[in-house]
């Protein structure tokens, strides 16, 4: 097959993935650190000429001071003695030289010559000390301004790798996002989910005194008739289908239709036979059932018996995923909604035991309701198509009852699984 | 881990790509990758952000090979009138699964020296041949014609190298 030499060679080389030797790094650290050690000395060493000059100045300083107003009186003094024409210390000292007495004129043209050369001689060590301080001065802001520049490399060095960062960080983070939204988009042609689903249930209610739906409250109310009375939730269970759409990567809309049943007993009851409707009971018995349910052996006679109620709603869930974490393999969402309900059974039991007998319904339960939804869901893809998905969700019923205050109204807890097809 | 270990982390696999390009050995290519990190490190601060960051550090690295490419080898680059060469593209007759990396890079390393230098910073870094003139201090010519006999050479050898093996 014939191809081009210079893209049989670039493309080889683009294909490369050659990984630098893991030996090179502690090498150039080991550099790295040579190179900070050699501007460290420099740094301790200039801060120490530094620090030698300082002290070397003020000793300077310190020792010179005193010795200027010396050179002051001395100048002065002379010319006090001049003012006074008395140059005889002068004339004892330049007695020995070979030039004749000199007249009064000549005599302070000399003292003038003479102080004068003193002077000169103290402004020429003035002279010396101030270039020598002129010098010092520069020399030691040549220095500072060294490590001053130092300082301000190093401060933009570490500013400018840490910028080179962050915009490395800023890259990666968008290569990530885009390689995610690149999957998504490739997975977009199968964005629907649907998933036969079956759930086991535990229900119950959160007031403080009642404990179940279809014993005491919510059978006698208001009377409380059987208040007193063992009551509980029994298992039970759920099954349909949801629906799911991933509307985003992370955002998923999930709608379905299940029938929902829930399951309460009311236990140490008897049933009696011929007993007027004395406490009104919120059950409407059916009709040619002859016997009551009364918690007083005197009033309904020998017969133990449990109520067992057992409501069956159809409940369409309208519910939002959010994906916390994980990836193409594995998701973790939380989810959170609601979900309307139509009563679709209602049923109360007579339960003995010898025999369990239908006997009536419920009448303070309305036909619609509404439940609020939060759960934690697993996503495992089995494959491309095939999806396990298991959720514990937490379900708090609203509206239940016609005369009831929602305090009453049941929760059910409910482990859910299923495998879904998506298309 | 410092800012300096994870600039390393990011970019040495890639800058030792570069290198491998243009060092006889593997141990040549590392010695160019210490030396390019010790000058990226050194010359951070003359990135304006003119430009991948990237970009630049394989800048640094090629600039750091070809001294030392230049340091081992007398480079003599044959000098023709630019109107003289043709811009001809150069086929050969493989099958690209069968050639590996090592395979055309010790082609490359066959080649003298003026020749790998331009052919690696034309075809394999993508420079232009103005830029290659001004990094070698060369005509715009001489780096065509220099490139002209590079891909006539490699196709020289990979045609030899077919024909011993039918």
């Amino acid at each position: 097959m014939s191809k081009n030499i210079d893209k049989l060679f670039k493309d080889k080389f683009k294909e490369s993935k050659a990984s630098a030797p893991t030996e090179a790094w502690p090498i150039i650290e080991a550099k790295l650190k040579k190179v900070r050690n050699i501007r460290l000395g420099y740094m301790f060493s200039v801060l120490g000429v530094l620090s030698l000059i300082s002290f070397m100045l003020f000793s300077t300083l310190t020792e010179t001071s005193p010795s200027k107003p010396l050179h002051k009186n001395t100048s002065l003094k002379k010319e006090v003695i001049l003012k006074d024409n008395n140059v005889n210390e002068i004339d004892s000292n330049k007695s020995n030289l070979p030039v004749s007495i000199p007249h009064e004129d000549s005599k302070k043209l000399y003292a003038t010559i003479a102080t004068k050369k003193e002077s000169k001689n103290n402004m020429a060590q003035e002279k010396t000390a101030f270039f020598e301080k002129k010098f010092k001065d520069t020399v030691i802001e040549k220095q500072v301004k060294k490590i001053d520049s130092l300082v301000n490399n190093l401060d933009n060095l570490v500013e400018d790798l840490k910028n080179d960062l962050k915009k490395e960080k800023k890259k990666l983070l968008k290569k990530k996002d885009s390689i995610e939204i690149e999957k998504f988009n490739k997975e977009k042609r199968r964005r629907w989910n649907v998933i036969p689903v079956f759930g086991i249930l535990n229900s119950g209610r959160l007031s403080k005194n009642v404990t179940t739906l279809g014993t005491t409250r919510a059978v006698t109310y208001p009377n409380e008739y059987f208040d007193d009375n063992k009551s509980s939730g029994l298992i039970s269970s759920t099954y349909g289908f949801n629906v799911v759409f991933r509307a985003t990567n992370r955002i998923s809309i999930q709608t379905g239709v299940f029938a929902k049943e829930l399951r309460f007993l009311t236990e140490d009851l008897f049933l009696s036979e011929f007993i007027p409707d004395v406490n009104p009971t919120n059950i409407i018995y059916n009709p040619g059932v002859e016997v009551r349910f009364s918690n007083t052996p005197e009033i309904g006679g020998s017969e133990s018996a449990s109520l067992a109620q057992t409501i069956v709603y159809m409940e369409m869930p309208f519910e939002l995923k959010y994906r916390m974490f994980g990836d193409s393999k594995f998701n973790t969402n939380v989810v959170g909604g609601f979900s309307f309900l139509y009563l679709n059974k209602n049923e109360i039991r007579a339960k003995t035991n010898t025999s369990s007998r239908k006997i009536g319904k419920a009448s303070n339960l309305l036909t619609t309701s509404t439940s609020l939804n939060i759960g934690l869901d697993i996503e495992y893809h089995l494959s491309k198509r095939l999806v396990f998905n298991s959720a514990v969700m937490y379900k708090k019923h609203y509206n239940t009852y016609k005369d009831f205050n929602n305090e009453y109204s049941p929760y059910n807890v409910g482990m859910h699984v299923g495998i879904g097809y998506k298309f | 881990m410092s800012a300096q270990a994870k600039l390393y982390s990011l970019f040495a696999d890639k800058l030792f790509n570069v290198c491998l390009k243009y060092s006889r050995t593997p141990e040549d290519a590392q010695d160019t990758l210490q030396d390019s990190f010790m000058v990226i490190f050194k010359d951070i601060k003359k990135f304006k952000h003119k430009g991948s960051f990237e970009g630049w550090a394989k800048r640094v690295t090629v600039n750091v090979a070809l001294q030392k490419f230049r340091k081992k080898s007398i480079i003599k680059f044959d000098d023709i009138e630019e109107s003289k060469i043709p811009d001809e593209k150069v086929y050969v007759d493989v099958e690209e699964k069968e050639i590996s990396l090592n395979f055309l890079l010790s082609l490359i390393n066959k080649l003298p020296p003026q020749y790998q230098l331009i052919f690696n910073l034309y075809v394999l870094d993508e420079y232009t041949h103005k830029e290659i003139s001004e990094i070698l201090d060369i005509s715009v010519g001489t780096s065509k014609s220099n490139l002209s006999r590079a891909r006539k050479l490699l196709k020289k050898e990979i045609d030899a190298i077919k024909k011993l093996q039918l």
